[in-house]
């Protein structure tokens, strides 16, 4: 039972950053933007938040730090992207090799240094308690943002009318014009917000989760599959949250299973969680697919089955909005 | 002619903002910009071994962006690219490793056949995610990368270690019968050189002389037209990533039986993602496409003496790389924006 | 509101769409705006609505010149649009759809909605998603966000379709308490003829760009039909383009299912000889499109079966029609017909066969002289005018045949181009080809038919020989006067 407590515990501090990227991406999509480049911003935010904590003594600084990076590329993301009109895909993609080139070089004298380290917060009242005690009751006080912004945003999104805007933004841009409502502006704020998030992210695993930069970084990865994770959530907070814990499951497990079989290298179960991740897109996806599609129409039953599984993406996702070229 | 001043305004401007970024990184890190770069180019042309180097790097990057000219041109996101070198080198090294005492060059040749299946079958496996599972493959590109990282570290801690000591510095070496004759003293293979040209001169061929390449070009203009002209885009989109798969396939191969004689966890090297790089930045004009490749070379061989001589991580080069292809968008955008409005795209 | 349109011009490329349009609409008034496809009424209504501006020409709301219009702003002017396909948020749930634009909060929206749905016989659930409504419903809903936003000026694109008959009753009863207060405005365009009569005191008829007239109640159908569809005589080409071809079918169509993305064709049943020509005539959006693509097998059958020279196709996949002689010409040329970047030499090589089988392939040069394109063989496709890509994506088409569908084949071309390109349709069809075409002008059906197969409110109302009808009796159909199948 203790040892449930503790891998549970395990599984929500690790799971930390993984949420608070795919929450910020969700939020980033939902207004229609796609911002590729998390795997770079994180390992670029996680290399500043250690750098910035060395040099000033100051973890939270380092946090800070760490936010402002995700705010600037996700800047750039939204200036080349929605007001430039470059294509998204291709800024994302290059941005993250350019940020991954650029943590490792900027993060080359504080490799394997003691990296500061975030205090870790009792809870008072929670820490007490049996078996919640021990897995929600001591953490860094990330993982307690990280748990607290699920239902924040999940609210947020569906229950507040900015929210309202925001989804309308990202489902049909010229609908949401016509009405007034801003288009560039939320895409750009909620593409800030969302990178700012990310950048958390990376503070996290760099001053919380695995204090310290190295080469290679333990975050590496970590940003495709928070973009996995988007889709496979349905771009939900909620069930994308659901989706980051169960892979932050997969990690603990890969690590206590690794223990045992002390033959296979680390980086085997490193890479474990990728076939899952097209597995997850596979069974996401596959209701566009003309033959899945005639089956359906066929059985009524898989109909339903399948739209029970089915992602729908933000409408207008990934693609920039001109107002001048309508009409 | 007011267009090529403005296309060669717009170089000249975006060297000279990724410059700027550059120098920018090198204060923040304490170096000194213009000795470091000074040391870079050194490191790259500053003695025929070095030459030589560039030269030998400069052939993946010129299969992998002669194979992403394919895809692209198809409208395809090869971000798979990567594991297809891997799988490249990881058959070549399979078909080799019967053979402890070496052979002669039929050996050699059909090790690269194996790389070119390898990275042809990782490739149309991404492909196959895409057409018949919807998968976009951007996403079905990486998994397959990680799980290609994951199946070479397997092999080599595992099935293919080395007898006593299975470490990372890979599989035991081939037999040196094996290895592609070098030009003395340049570590660069002649051989290597001309498959990377040829290569290159057949991507173009088929891309701009051949009815499949116009039916590759016309499927990642308008896939619905293509479907309505009869061209079956979803066959098209296979043939494409099976190509460059191969020539990605092909580039792994090189790697093992003509650089390092071994498989290694690090044999691709980022080719792969630097080779997306040079296309993107050569917009998929063809003719840009060796010169880029040949200056990306450069930063990467050139960034191997930053940590001996300066104490700096050598992935300088990367940031370099990424700096001009964000610089060129960026002039891009702002020309289209505020210089050239309702040109479109 | 006092609507002033002075010398409005609206051109799109090469395409007039509103020439020179003078129309003063007093407020207090429900106004009819009746025309055929492309008569220039949706543009007008969307200069008015904000959606577009006029490329000469002024618009004037009560007095004051209404400058640079978006949606937002016309909104915030009083002008409010019901179009056809309202711009609303297919994934979203109807009250979010209701309030968005405005800010308020839920119980009071659910509240407001309630009351209106009430008022007007509407039953809307407000937790469903407005994909899940039918376009009848969404229509609704469009027209109670704008009016609860107290719009002065409502205009209203085609809004009895797919609603009940209580459900336009009450709508009716609605505009006119509307129209009854003194500052509003209501704009009712309709192809119903019987609505319009019932409705509006006025009615203003468009042609071709140009307003041909207003005319007052009391209003008879006779009268705007001919107003709207005119006798302007097309070319016609002999009395041999009238014969009908006495041969086994070609096709044959027995009671087809036909599934669409938004709607469904069903029940149909019909021959095709060959060397004939049927007209598809009715308003856009009615199914002529989803039976065209139907035949070309890019839709989904789920029902009856489809022969051609004998084989049955329904079912089978595209490259299978293309391959027993079906080739389909689409309306939206560039978007779905041709490759921007690619040189026109390129398409020709692309359409050729792949082995050389069938008749000798067109060459580029050949191309561009038998069908008068301006260009060279290597203009790219996107350089191209809307008329030459018509051309173009004409001059690909196979040699041999055994049947031709054409989405609106001669859209946007002067009538000279277009007498060329239905010469060659012609040659074609004595080849004994047959066509089967869509087109908004009813002068170009009659003339070029041998058949007519009219369409009204999504469904197949009429499959009559050409010589056995006229222009008046068609012009009835397509507005929902009479049905005959």
């Amino acid at each position: 039972m203790e040892f449930l407590a503790l891998t549970l515990a395990g599984i929500v501090s690790t799971g930390a950053p993984l949420v608070l990227a795919t929450l910020g991406e969700t939020l980033t999509e939902r207004a229609g933007v796609i911002n590729l480049s998390l795997d770079g911003s994180i390992l670029l935010a996680a290399m500043a938040a250690v750098a910035v904590g060395l040099l000033s003594g100051n973890p939270w600084l380092g946090l800070g730090a760490s936010g402002l990076v995700g705010i600037l590329i996700a800047g750039l993301v939204a200036v080349l992207g929605p007001v430039l009109g470059r294509s998204q895909v291709a800024v994302g993609f290059i941005l993250t090799l350019f940020c991954r080139d650029l943590a490792y070089f900027l993060g080359h004298p504080f490799a394997r240094k003691l990296g500061p380290e975030l205090p870790v917060w009792s809870l008072p009242g929670i820490s007490a308690l049996p078996f919640l005690g021990v897995v929600f009751g001591r953490h860094s006080p990330v993982v307690y943002l990280s748990l607290l912004l699920i239902p924040v945003l999940w609210w947020w999104v569906f229950l507040t009318q900015p929210g309202l805007e925001l989804r309308a933004v990202g489902e049909k841009p010229q609908a949401a014009f016509a009405r007034g409502i801003s288009v560039h502006y939320l895409r750009i704020l909620y593409t800030l917000v969302g990178g700012a998030l990310v950048g958390l992210a990376g503070g996290t695993f760099s001053l919380a989760i695995k204090p310290g930069w190295g080469r290679p970084q333990g975050a590496e990865g970590a940003g495709w599959i928070a973009l996995a994770l988007v889709i496979f959530g349905g771009w939900h907070p909620v069930r994308a949250a659901l989706g980051a814990y169960l892979f932050a499951a997969l990690q603990v497990l890969g690590i206590m299973l690794q223990e045992s079989f002390p033959g296979l290298p680390a980086p085997l179960f490193q890479v474990s969680p990728f076939p899952v991740m097209i597995l997850t897109l596979l069974v996401v996806n596959m209701g566009r697919t003309g033959w899945i599609q005639d089956l359906a129409y066929r059985y009524p039953g898989l109909r339903r089955w399948v739209s029970r599984w089915q992602a729908s993406a933000p409408a207008a996702l990934g693609r920039n909005f001109q107002p001048e070229k309508e009409g | 002619m007011a267009s090529s001043t403005r296309s060669l305004g717009r170089i000249i401007a975006a060297i000279l903002l990724s410059f700027l970024v550059t120098a920018a990184v090198l204060l923040l890190a304490d170096a000194p910009p213009l000795r470091t770069l000074g040391i870079l180019l050194q490191g790259g042309l500053g003695a025929p071994a070095k030459i030589g180097q560039t030269f030998a790097v400069w052939v993946p990057l010129l299969l992998g962006s002669s194979g992403l000219l394919l895809t692209f041109a198809a409208g395809l996101w090869n971000i798979g690219i990567e594991g297809q070198i891997i799988l490249g080198a990881v058959f070549a090294t399979g078909f080799l490793r019967p053979f402890p005492e070496g052979g002669g060059v039929v050996l050699v040749a059909g090790a690269l056949a194996a790389g070119i299946l390898g990275g042809a079958l990782w490739a149309v496996t991404a492909g196959g995610l895409r057409t018949w599972g919807r998968v976009h493959e951007i996403f079905g590109g990486l998994g397959l990368n990680f799980v290609a990282l994951g199946l070479t570290l397997w092999l080599i801690f595992g099935p293919w270690r080395r007898p006593g000591v299975a470490s990372m510095s890979g599989t035991e070496p081939l037999h040196p019968s094996l290895w592609l004759r070098e030009l003395a003293g340049l570590s660069l293979s002649p051989m290597s050189l001309t498959v990377g040209l040829l290569a290159f001169g057949a991507a173009v061929l088929l891309l701009r002389r051949t009815r499949w390449g116009l039916t590759l070009r016309a499927v990642g203009q308008n896939p619905e037209a293509a479907l309505l002209f009869g061209l079956r885009p979803n066959r098209r989109i296979l043939e494409a990533m099976a190509v460059c798969g191969g020539l990605a396939g092909l580039a792994g191969a090189l790697q093992v039986v003509g650089v390092y004689h071994r498989l290694l966890p690090a044999i691709s090297s980022n080719y792969g993602y630097t080779a997306l790089l040079v296309t993107m930045l050569a917009s998929c004009r063809a003719r840009f496409i060796p010169p880029i490749c040949l200056f990306f070379a450069l930063l990467n061989v050139g960034s191997i003496q930053l940590p001996l001589q300066l104490q700096l991580d050598s992935s300088l080069s990367g940031v370099i790389q990424g700096a001009l292809v964000l610089a060129v968008f960026l002039v891009q955008g702002l020309e289209e924006r505020f210089l050239f409005p309702g040109r479109g795209r | 509101m006092l609507i002033e349109f002075q010398d409005i011009h609206k051109r799109y490329g090469a395409v007039q769409a509103n020439a020179g349009i003078d129309l003063r609409l007093e407020p207090g008034r429900i106004y009819g705006l009746l025309g055929e496809n492309g008569a220039g009424k949706s543009t007008l209504m969307r200069i008015l609505a904000g959606h577009t501006r006029p490329t000469r020409g002024r618009l004037l709301l009560n007095g004051k010149v209404a400058d640079g219009l978006t949606p937002a702003a016309a909104l915030g002017l009083g002008v409010g649009m019901l179009a056809q396909d309202p711009l609303d948020f297919p994934a979203l749930k109807v009250w979010e759809n209701f309030v968005l634009g405005k800010r308020r909060r839920r119980s009071e929206t659910l509240k407001r909605l309630q009351d209106l749905s009430h008022r007007f016989h509407l039953r809307l659930p407000p937790e469903e998603k407005v994909a899940e409504l039918t376009v009848g419903e969404r229509q609704q809903l469009e027209l109670l966000r704008l009016l609860d936003l107290g719009v002065k000026v409502l205009i209203l694109d085609e809004p009895t379709t797919g609603i009940s008959v209580t459900q336009k009753e009450a709508l009716f009863g609605t505009m006119r308490r509307l129209a009854a207060e003194p500052d509003k405005t209501i704009v009712f365009v309709s192809h119903k003829l019987s609505e319009v009569e019932e409705l509006c005191q006025e009615v203003i008829v468009l042609r071709r760009g140009r307003l041909v007239a207003r005319v007052a109640q009391p209003i008879r159908a006779k009268d705007l039909i001919a107003l709207m569809f005119g006798a302007e005589p097309h070319a016609a080409l002999g009395t041999e383009a009238r014969t009908q071809p006495l041969e086994p079918p070609l096709l044959t169509l027995d009671r087809l299912h036909l599934l669409g993305e938004k709607f469904a064709l069903e029940d149909l049943s019909l021959e095709v000889r060959p060397g004939e020509i049927l007209g598809l005539a009715g308003l856009e959006g009615n199914g002529q499109e989803l039976l065209l693509r139907g035949l070309a097998g890019l839709i989904r059958v789920v029902g009856g079966r489809l022969v051609l020279d004998g084989s049955e196709l329904q079912g089978r996949p595209y490259l299978a029609f293309r391959r027993a002689g079906v080739h389909f010409v689409p309306a939206a040329r560039l978007e779905e017909g041709l490759f921007p970047e690619l040189s026109l030499a390129d398409h020709v090589h692309l359409a050729l066969p792949r082995n050389g089988r069938g008749t000798a392939p067109l060459s580029p040069e050949d191309a561009i002289s038998r069908f008068s394109i301006q260009a060279q063989p290597s203009t790219p496709a996107r350089a191209l005018s809307g008329g030459n890509q018509q051309r173009l994506l004409l001059s690909l088409i196979p040699a041999r045949l055994r049947l031709l569908l054409l989405e609106h084949p001669t859209r946007g071309l002067d009538l000279e181009a277009t007498r060329q390109v239905w010469q060659h349709l012609v040659e074609r069809c004595r080849q004994g080809t047959a066509i089967l075409f869509s087109a908004s002008d009813l002068d170009e059906i009659f003339a070029y038919s041998h058949r007519l197969l009219v369409f009204y409110n999504r469904r197949l109302v009429a499959n009559l020989s050409t010589r056995a009808t006229s222009l008046e009796a068609v012009g009835r159909l397509m507005a929902g006067q009479e049905r005959t199948v």
